[in-house]
């Protein structure tokens, strides 16, 4: 079948847009129907606060919709755009340009739903906050979306720079492996920003005067579980701009495709297990001010531990991009990068989020007995999370293998 | 078989409404449905507030659905626009 | 090299600053302790945000209120602009956001740099263990981006769906409803996030 190269990426186009706000949509959907499920809840439990809970339920959901609308845009965009003398690498980008966008939105509809919901029960709960709980709710929202705006720019990057400059083979992996790196990380930092913002509202609304601390524990619990979707985007950006002429078309385009699944397949889990690890915290410290600093020390630690499958991801995604590959036809040689990049990637979700929860419930006993158990409880938790930790390593051996014993 | 260049993009576009569309089903589906369930717990525990809960919920179900929406124009637009 | 300006861009941040100098003009003319109706919106304005950055922010620090204020009141009635048939939002333009979004990160920094001193500010970043600092480092430059983008992606989206269903549906009511919401509602929502975002971060540096 002989078409002419504007067919295909017109193609591409339109399915790319269909994935960008079909993926999309999924987030942002569940996050508000998360919202509004716990806005009835909580006018059940005050009626008279009716108004102002619909009222703050309402904002919730549309800055939780933000990654919903970003979705749209990339898909109006893909939809419409003019592509006279593209050439065939375009068609790739322009489907991994929706697959980025829809993927990472995913993440931080679903995630933008957790804010909202507590800050209607908080308000249901305690009257006088609603202020201060609205405001909360808005920035956690509103940090919440950053995985999808990393989404986003990675996608308008795909859809809009000149990739001419790339050969087809291999560029047409680099770009597809941008796409879902970046996407598919930002599926967990997105929950996992918007979790310690729920708690971190609900925790206000129960201890008010401490209503800055918590949030300072929120933003950077937040900002380390964004720290996944970071090593995501980076892989993104590698792939994107690094001069892929030169390399042996086959198997570079199994390197490629591998190192994109790698790091984005294996940030998912360390994203939701931060996520959980700072929603801990951040309701501890609402429970016990005065404990914030040994409990924001912990959390950090667990989290930095829980991240320990993204680096290896991470590693597994430079080897594959860096280390070059001789060429060769065989089915060999292109399965078993692309095989070591999917086997460290899914090896990375379960550790992430085992020892992401290790640290939550570490973090959550500490918050209630700081001045006691903490270091016990510390040295129990990183042993712990080192076991947990035994599965990703094997999926790294594994891997390691792959790339290099065959 | 002799398939036109042309073939191939409508194709592609009515996969892309289909996948648009299917996909987008799934997230307003889930969370309007955990939004009624809760709305009916909460009527239960006071179904004095049938009527504001009822409203309330209907609100946040609206919101839920315009992801859904979003799909349904882009799947729209690819099927009978371009 | 050649230098290029977003003619329409440019007008309209001017026609906003234009808009925030009026609004000013006519808020303090004649002050009075019976406050009369500009008097009392900027008196609301002005103290809503002077308790949020009192909240956020300690003694030393207060005084980038007014810059707090500015940056809401600029983003607002730059996002507000595009109801009016005939003119557009300046923040449609990728450089208006990111220019807040880069003077924030550099006063944000400055802030921290003089409430902590330089050392203190640079072990920040290799906080908790050394081989975090580039990802910290990737981190604090990141949230530039997301900041910028965020408002650019809901305003610029915003307006590329008016004009998209406007030019499909045929009716009288719904462009005005969607600009209504996305111009007025996200608008506003989005240049308050913008600004206590803005706040928070320089909070976060300067504790």
């Amino acid at each position: 079948m002989a078409f002419s190269t504007e067919t295909w990426v017109q193609a591409a186009s339109f399915l790319g847009a269909g994935f960008s706000v079909g993926f999309g949509a999924i987030g942002a959907a569940l996050g508000e129907g998360y919202a509004a499920g716990n806005a009835s809840r909580a006018i059940g439990k005050n009626p008279a606060m009716g108004g102002a809970i619909l009222k703050n339920m309402l904002i919730g959901q549309a800055v939780a919709e933000s990654a919903g609308i970003f979705a749209l845009v990339i898909a109006m965009l893909l939809v419409f755009m003019d592509v006279q003398g593209a050439p065939m690498i375009e068609a790739w980008s322009l489907l991994a340009s929706g697959l980025a966008m829809g993927l990472s939105a995913i993440g931080s509809g679903a995630g933008g739903g957790f804010p909202a919901a507590e800050a209607c029960l908080g308000i249901a709960d305690n009257p006088p906050t609603q202020n201060a709980l609205t405001t909360n709710m808005l920035i956690g929202s509103a940090v919440c979306q950053t995985p999808a705006i990393f989404g986003m720019v990675v996608a308008f990057m795909l859809m809009f720079m000149d990739w001419s400059a790339q050969p087809l083979w291999p560029g047409w992996a680099a770009v597809m492996g941008a796409g879902l790196s970046v996407g598919l990380a930002a599926i967990g930092s997105g929950v996992g920003s918007g979790m310690p913002a729920g708690a971190a509202t609900g925790g206000m609304a129960r201890q008010p005067g401490a209503a800055t601390t918590i949030r300072t524990n929120m933003l950077i619990g937040s900002a380390v579980s964004q720290t996944p979707a970071i090593f995501g985007m980076v892989v993104a950006f590698m792939l994107m701009f690094v001069d892929w002429n030169g390399t042996p078309a086959w198997p570079t385009w199994a390197s490629l495709l591998g190192a994109g699944l790698a790091t984005g397949l294996s940030a998912i889990g360390p994203g939701i297990g931060n996520g959980f690890t700072a929603q801990e915290a951040s309701a501890g410290i609402a429970r016990v001010p005065e404990a914030s600093s040994t409990v924001t020390t912990t959390m950090l630690i667990g989290q930095t531990v829980a991240q320990s499958t993204v680096i290896y991801g991470f590693l597994v995604s430079l080897i594959l991009m860096f280390i070059p590959r001789g060429a060769s036809e065989t089915m060999v040689a292109w399965a078993a990068p692309l095989s070591a990049g999917i086997c460290m990637g899914f090896g990375g979700i379960g550790p992430g989020v085992g020892e992401g929860l290790a640290a939550a419930y570490t973090v959550n006993r500490i918050a209630r007995n700081y001045e006691g158990v903490g270091v016990l409880l510390t040295r129990v938790m990183l042993v712990g999370q080192a076991v947990s930790e035994s599965t990703g390593i094997y999926a790294l051996i594994v891997s390691l293998l792959l790339l290099f014993v065959i | 078989m002799a398939i036109e260049g042309a073939d191939l993009v409508r194709a592609a576009a009515l996969m892309g409404a289909g996948i648009a569309m299917g996909l987008g089903a799934i997230g307003p589906g889930v969370g309007e449905g955990f939004a009624a369930g809760k709305a009916c717990e909460a009527i239960g525990r006071n179904p004095k507030e049938a009527g504001l809960l009822t409203r309330t919920m209907l609100v946040g179900q609206a919101v839920s659905e315009s992801t859904g929406i979003y799909s349904l124009v882009v799947a729209l637009l690819l099927i009978f626009v371009v | 090299m050649r230098l290029e300006f977003n003619s329409e861009t440019l007008i309209m941040s001017w026609l906003v600053m234009a808009l925030i100098v009026a609004f000013g003009f006519l808020a303090t003319r004649k002050l009075s302790f019976l406050p009369g109706g500009w008097q009392t919106m900027g008196e609301i304005m002005v103290g809503t945000f002077q308790g949020l950055v009192a909240d956020a922010l300690d003694e030393r620090n207060r005084k980038y209120f007014p810059l707090v204020i500015t940056v809401f009141l600029f983003i607002w009635l730059s996002n507000m602009l595009g109801v009016i048939p005939g003119l557009s939002e300046p923040t449609r333009d990728l450089n208006t956001p990111l220019a807040y979004g880069v003077l924030g990160f550099f006063i944000a920094h400055y802030a921290g740099i003089q409430t902590k001193g330089i050392k203190a500010y640079l072990s920040e970043y290799v906080q908790p263990m050394f081989f975090m600092a580039p990802l910290n480092i990737i981190g604090e430059l990141s949230k530039v981006v997301s900041i910028s983008f965020r408002l650019y992606g809901n305003i610029m989206g915003g307006s590329i769906i008016i004009m998209v269903v406007s030019d499909l549906v045929y009716s009288l009511v719904l462009p005005p409803a969607l600009n209504a919401f996305f111009g007025l509602f996200v608008g506003t929502i989005q240049a308050f996030v913008f600004t206590m975002l803005t706040l928070v971060y320089i909070s976060v540096q300067t504790k």
